[in-house]
């Protein structure tokens, strides 16, 4: 038997925060599934993109972590940090193994997830966005393209060193200190 | 890195990222699964990364695909375990403690006064089966409708199979390292390198195919740019490495839908590609 799910004197499922919209998803509310692709199909399918660098297989991506969310909302729990964070990563994560060809490991995504940003407010989320690029815009343009080809192209520090002719140790200093300058800025 | 010594930062970020050979991976997993202080600061990786992510240059999905995944969704409705509903208590006033109640020995004035709901119950049952019967045909009307949609959207099925089978020919074609690939030119001309770019600015879509290309060191890539007609910016439109025989493709790069180009044009770029062209273009054409 089917149940649908409609909650009344309750305010749009836009407006409520990520944790109301997992819980509304767990109880089979469509309209609340419609919300969370709309808050996040945009950095989940622009990252898939980036990485794939081919349209159709990024929206295959988006749908696969979408449909995932819906299948089991508890995958992702509130103590795991930022839905919108943790999905950024997912879809990286995903899209590096669609690119090697390789079977989704369901580790990928039991991650936990520090974040300090309530990234279901498109103010925040977008003020985020300007900070990180614009602290990344600033670094160096070696540790810039080093953190690109790892993140994004899903290159091992052994290809980058291959590829650019640094030491391997000067690829891992350049990927960590990228990501210290980063941290630093949103820290201070 | 062991099980008793931290992992160091370094290797948390190739860990976060999945750059560790399997072995590695498995190694650091279970030093981290043991370790409070790594994973805390594998989480604050993981956080790092994630505001990395939004650096992204932002691309909106295509806008069937809202559609698509909601009509996904609704294909696989939840099914909540229904709530338990405490069975109603039947009526038994009137009738006594039923396991004394034995019709053979009652008199008829032994037989209590048939109130309103005793007259009523018996025909509860009748109400019932009616009611199921009625819900039993409903039901049958949704199955049959349900059966007729469903061969409807077999047949759409199997047609977009039959396009996605063309279409994947058409571009395993294009793209198979294997395949032949003739140039045809006036005899006896020397091979020059060539690009064809087929682009449809409305949809953003662009195949590109290159011959006689070149080789380039591992570290260069080859860069196709866009080159607005509004006057823009140059636009990266993909890298390419050619094969041995000088042949390469990009096939549909991101590019922003509604963009006219005024021509396209290759650049020598570091291996990933870079943002805006390093001069000179080496191939052009409008």
């Amino acid at each position: 038997m089917y149940r649908e799910t409609r909650i009344v004197n309750t305010p749009p499922s836009s407006t409520l925060d990520d944790a109301a919209l997992l819980g509304l998803v767990r109880k089979g509310d469509e309209p609340a599934m419609a919300s969370l692709f709309d808050r996040y199909s945009k950095i989940v399918y622009s990252v898939a993109l980036r990485v794939l660098r081919d349209p159709a297989a990024a929206e295959d991506v988006l749908q696969e972590i979408f449909m995932q969310i819906w299948r089991n909302p508890d995958g992702f729990v509130a103590t795991r940090g930022s839905l919108g964070g943790w999905l950024a990563v997912v879809s990286r994560n995903r899209s590096i193994d669609a690119l090697r060809r390789k079977r989704p490991a369901d580790s990928i995504d039991e991650m936990e997830l520090a974040s300090k940003y309530n990234l279901a407010e498109e103010a925040e989320r977008n003020h985020m966005m300007e900070k990180a690029r614009g602290v990344i815009g600033q670094l160096p343009a070696e540790q810039r393209k080093t953190l690109e080809m790892a993140f994004f192209d899903g290159l091992t520090h052994s290809e980058i060193a291959e590829m650019t002719g640094d030491p391997l140790g000067t690829v891992k200093t350049r990927i960590r200190s990228a990501l210290t300058t980063l941290r630093k800025a949103f820290t201070a | 890195m062991n099980s008793t010594r931290h992992i160091e930062r370094d290797d948390l970020v190739l860990f976060a990222m999945q750059l560790f050979s399997p072995e590695e991976a498995a190694s650091a997993a279970s030093h981290i699964e043991d370790c409070p202080e790594c994973r805390r600061e594998l989480a604050e990786v993981q956080g790092d990364l994630a505001v990395y992510a939004y650096t992204v240059d932002l691309q909106s999905p295509p806008a069937e695909s809202r559609e698509r995944l909601l009509k996904q969704v609704a294909l696989e409705k939840k099914t909540l375990p229904p709530e338990i509903e405490p069975e109603p208590e039947l009526p038994n006033r009137g009738f006594g403690s039923r396991s004394s109640f034995t019709p053979s020995s009652l008199t008829e004035d032994d037989l209590p006064r048939r109130s309103f709901g005793s007259k009523v119950f018996p025909w509860v049952g009748w109400a019932l089966a009616a009611g199921l019967a009625v819900t039993s045909g409903n039901l049958y009307l949704q199955r049959e409708s349900l059966r007729g949609s469903t061969a409807e959207q077999n047949t759409q099925i199997a047609q977009l199979s039959t396009d996605a089978e063309t279409a994947q020919q058409v571009m395993d074609t294009m793209t198979d390292t294997t395949a032949m690939r003739v140039t045809l030119t006036m005899a006896q001309a020397p091979p020059v390198p060539q690009g064809r770019a087929i682009y449809v600015a409305e949809k953003g879509t662009l195949i590109f195919q290159a011959n006689n290309m070149a080789p380039l060191e591992s570290a260069k890539v080859y860069e196709l740019w866009l080159i607005p007609a509004n006057g823009g910016n140059p636009m990266p439109a993909g890298v390419f490495h050619p094969d041995e025989h000088g042949n390469a493709s990009i096939i549909m790069p991101p590019i922003p839908k509604g963009i006219e180009a005024k021509a396209f044009g290759v650049t020598i770029e570091n291996a990933g590609g870079s943002s805006t062209p390093t001069l000179p273009i080496i191939m052009v054409g409008a």
